[in-house]
């Protein structure tokens, strides 16, 4: 039963995204999301109660798969410099293959603060995400290949980076595919935190 | 019941501890010292270690090194002699238990009894199956003295790892520690000469991995370091001292030690978590209006 | 012959050599030491505040506040509030207090034949372990002195319990050792009014001046004290004049042949520490007088001390008073330990004496640290041309039983003495 309302949760969640990214986050309503998932718009408002609640679901959904992918690179036994090569790969690869899920996050939870102040108050949605750059920072740190310093230094180098790289590609600037920078920016983003 | 304390390397912490202890008049009444560094008994230390007097317990305070002698005698011979008469063997203090502070003096291959911080010792494994390892530094009174009854008593104490009982060592310094609510929140704004605030963010803490009972039995039935704004500084651990004691080992801004037994995911998404949410009470002076 | 005197915080043995059936030298061999100086090198600034209470376990709380005071002098400009230096003090107080009860009941008894008085020793030492720990948190073994001030945020509930603690002390000293007021101490001239009390204390003088010793253990009636505070005065006394102007820097510690415990002298002379110096300092009256018939005998340390307990009592009761809890308990030094390159030093009078710790630092590191305790002062084992102090005030006596007494006066701690 939980399962079949987490599956059908999950279903909405991306059928969100998709919306979101295609039409804009304003302009998408719940019943353009319950029209597409052929569901009924009442229906809609027993899993989500509102677009906003279901705006936090989308962002913490999005969290726990990076989460997820990111805690699966910090599991392996390989060397912090290999570690970022890897992190900074699957972000790409997911930019590329879900560009849905990184643009939300890009042009939507960070550029829409009201939306996400109750409810996702400081980083508690992306707990699941944030948490594995902690620990790949402080394993770093710990193995004696990071500088240590204050998290949010590094943490702004390597998102703002990366963020960056991904905006640039949505606005069809870059002259090379996204997976093509991947070598360079992890030399960067070592060499800038390396000891 | 009858106990020989005889002192190795020490700084006899542990034996005015003792003294600390708030029922001696009875203690006394139970037990007899055959040898004590201050209480009198009917036998000179000479008188000790000449002949191999009958007790039931040796206790044993201060680092141990093969060069240490008492009265002319070795110390590990000493031992090695009573360890056959007695039937429990008691180590008092970090010293006698992991080789604590002294364990830089400069005698040769100085550690606790059983232990050289948490390797174990070769010498006396033969006696590990009777000693019951008390550390701390100085031993809490209670701890020590309890214990004592538990043997007169025939009460088998459960061990943990380093043969401290896990009545008075399964407990973190922690568990009951006044400024416990500054760390559940994560309000990590600790001033010293403040009686709000936690220590163990930035000023050193080990209370929350560290073995003890203070913050349960208190001492001097009073108080404990950390609820007066002492930083715990692990002594009743095989590694204590360590280095810079007054500032808390952080990578990245994430304690180096964490919580007993919790794992990091779970510490750090805790922390995400308190950290997004402010509680006045507890931010500002607890008199303050 | 030789003698292990035991039960002196750790053991020494004493090397009497004698001629015509009188001691004509006394060689004292300390047996161990921790080398806690040469530990205490490459280590953070910081954490010596840890290591030195464990240079002992009687009198720790001395070596941590002569270490903070250390450290605080190696600062140019470092400012520590008045809160925070009369709280220093009065733990500082509660400390030499319960020795001073442990050194009568469980050492001086004995010397006389009597049994030790456990409880009568314990039990005001717990009041005052109590009420060191009601500040620091525990005794012994606290490190609640830091450099810019102390740990603690005493209130006013905090002060009412220290009074308690204070006067159940004083309760305790009056009940066994002998119901003496602090006024009659400045008022009385001689010894004998002592006996219109009751007490421990008497009894112990009565057997004293019946076998004529009251003159046992006399020597270079010379005294020095360096820890000054708003009770101790600073400087020397030879016999009774008084001089102020002494310094840390003519203090000279060297070695000797026997013992693992180093000598001292200032100005390449022996000195007493302890109480009785102290008192001498101080213009004690009572003890003037003591000391002017009976000179730096037996009978004048065993006062000197004893009285030490309600003076340093009542002391501390004014000491209350004065504290302003508004003022801050801590004041963060204005430039980070990691950036101080200096040298310094400080002096505490610890229960059995001057207690002095010299330090260098290199960027908040130890490079050298140096510790002299009072048993050194007053154990220096001199050559039999140079003796040191005990080894004079042991010269000529009958046996080495007698000897011990006299050695013991001193209240002597091994474990400090070599560190």
């Amino acid at each position: 039963m939980e399962d079949k309302k987490q599956q059908r949760k999950n279903a909405i969640i991306e059928c969100s995204l998709e919306l979101f990214a295609s039409k804009g986050f304003y302009n998408t309503t719940i019943p353009d999301i319950a029209k597409a998932l052929k569901m009924s718009v009442g229906n809609m408002y027993n899993y989500f109660k509102s677009k906003d609640i279901l705006a936090q679901e989308v962002i913490r959904f999005i969290s726990k798969y990076l989460g997820n992918e990111l805690r699966k690179i910090n599991e392996l036994e390989i060397s912090t410099e290999e570690k970022t090569h890897k992190i900074v790969e699957i972000y790409f690869k997911i930019a590329l293959a879900r560009p849905e899920m990184i643009d939300y996050f890009l042009r939507i939870y960070l550029s829409n603060r009201e939306v996400f102040r109750d409810g996702c108050e400081g980083m508690i949605c992306v707990n699941e995400f944030v948490t594995e750059i902690m620990i790949y920072f402080e394993e770093g740190v710990k193995a004696g290949d990071l500088r240590d310093q204050d998290f949010f230094s590094a943490f702004g180098l390597f998102m703002g980076y990366l963020g960056g790289m991904v905006f640039l590609k949505g606005e069809d600037i870059l002259p090379k595919k996204l997976d093509e920078y991947v070598d360079d920016i992890t030399f960067n983003i070592y060499k800038a935190l390396s000891v | 019941m009858k106990i020989l304390w005889i002192t190795g390397l020490a700084c006899n912490g542990n034996t005015h501890s003792f003294l600390n202890y708030p029922y001696l008049e009875q203690f006394l009444d139970d037990f007899e010292f055959i040898y004590h560094p201050i209480i009198d008994s009917n036998y000179s230390l000479v008188d000790i270690v000449s002949k191999t007097i009958s007790c039931d317990i040796l206790l044993i305070e201060g680092s141990i090194s093969p060069e240490i002698t008492k009265a002319d005698k070795k110390l590990v011979d000493i031992i090695t002699d009573y360890s056959k008469v007695v039937h429990k063997i008691v180590t008092v203090g970090t010293c006698a238990t992991f080789g604590g502070i002294f364990k830089e003096s400069e005698y040769e291959n100085i550690s606790g009894l059983h232990f050289d911080e948490k390797n174990l010792v070769q010498s006396f494994l033969n006696l590990r199956y009777k000693t019951i390892s008390i550390s701390g530094c100085p031993v809490h009174p209670e701890t020590l003295v309890n214990t004592f009854y538990a043997i007169k008593n025939g009460i088998e104490l459960k061990l943990d790892e380093y043969l401290r009982p896990k009545e008075y060592f399964a407990y973190t310094v922690h568990n009951g520690c006044t400024r416990n609510e500054y760390f559940e929140y994560k309000i990590d704004n600790h001033n010293f000469g403040k009686k709000e605030g936690c220590m163990f963010y930035n000023h050193g803490c080990q209370a929350p991995f560290t073995h003890a009972s203070c913050n349960k039995i208190l001492w001097n039935e009073v108080n404990s370091k950390t609820r007066v704004g002492q930083p715990c500084m692990g002594c009743t651990e095989p590694d204590f001292p360590k280095a810079n004691l007054y500032e808390t080992k952080k990578n990245m801004g994430i304690p180096a030690n964490l919580p007993l037994g919790v794992a990091k995911r779970t510490y750090l998404t805790l922390a995400g978590v308190t950290k997004a949410f402010h509680i006045n009470r507890l931010e500002k002076d607890m008199f303050d209006d | 012959m030789i003698k292990l005197i035991e039960k002196i915080e750790g053991e020494a043995k004493l090397h009497f050599s004698f001629k015509d059936e009188k001691i004509d030298f006394v060689d004292i061999e300390f047996l161990q030491t921790r080398s806690i100086e040469k530990i205490l090198e490459g280590k953070n600034a910081f954490d010596a505040l840890v290591i030195n209470p464990r240079v002992c376990g009687i009198c720790g709380h001395a070596h941590l506040i002569a270490t903070v005071q250390a450290l605080e002098s190696c600062y140019d400009n470092i400012e520590i509030s008045n809160k925070a230096k009369i709280i220093r003090e009065l733990t500082l107080n509660f400390e030499l207090i319960q020795n001073h009860f442990k050194w009568f009941y469980f050492t001086v008894l004995p010397l006389f034949g009597y049994k030790q008085a456990v409880l009568k020793a314990a039990y005001p030492s717990q009041i005052m372990g109590k009420a060191i720990a009601s500040i620091a948190g525990q005794y012994p073994h606290n490190s609640y002195a830091v450099v810019g001030g102390v740990v603690s945020d005493i209130t006013n509930t905090d002060i009412i319990k220290l009074q308690q603690y204070i006067q159940e002390t004083l309760n305790s000293f009056e009940k066994n050792v002998i119901d003496l007021k602090t006024d009659e101490i400045e008022q009385y001239v001689k010894l004998e009014q002592l006996f219109t009390h009751k007490g421990d204390l008497n009894q112990i003088l009565e057997d004293i001046l019946e076998t004529k010793w009251e003159t046992l253990g006399k020597s270079f009636d010379r005294f020095i004290a360096f820890g000054e505070n708003s009770f101790f005065q600073k400087g020397k006394s030879i016999k009774t004049r008084r001089f102020t102007a002494i310094t840390e820097e003519n203090i000279k510690e060297f070695s000797n042949v026997t013992s693992l415990a180093k000598n001292v002298v200032y100005g390449d002379k022996y000195y007493e520490v302890g109480p009785l110096s102290r008192a001498i300092i101080n213009k004690n009256p009572l003890i003037k007088h003591i000391h002017d018939k009976y000179g730096d005998s037996i009978v004048s340390r065993i006062v000197a001390r004893v009285v030490e307990i309600p003076l340093l009592l009542k002391h501390s009761q004014q000491l209350l008073k004065k504290i302003n809890l508004n003022e801050p308990s801590y004041i963060e030094p204005k430039i980070d330990i990691s950036k101080i390159t200096a040298s310094g030093s400080s002096s505490v009078e610890a229960a059995r004496g001057s207690l002095t710790h010299k330090v260098n630092l290199k960027n908040g590191i130890i490079t050298e640290y140096n510790i002299i305790t009072p048993t050194q002062w007053n154990l220096s084992n001199g050559t039999k041309q140079s003796p040191g102090i005990s080894q004079k005030a042991m010269f000529d006596l009958p046996n080495e039983n007698i000897a011990e007494i006299v050695f013991k006066s001193f209240d002597v701690c091994s474990v400090c003495t070599t560190h």
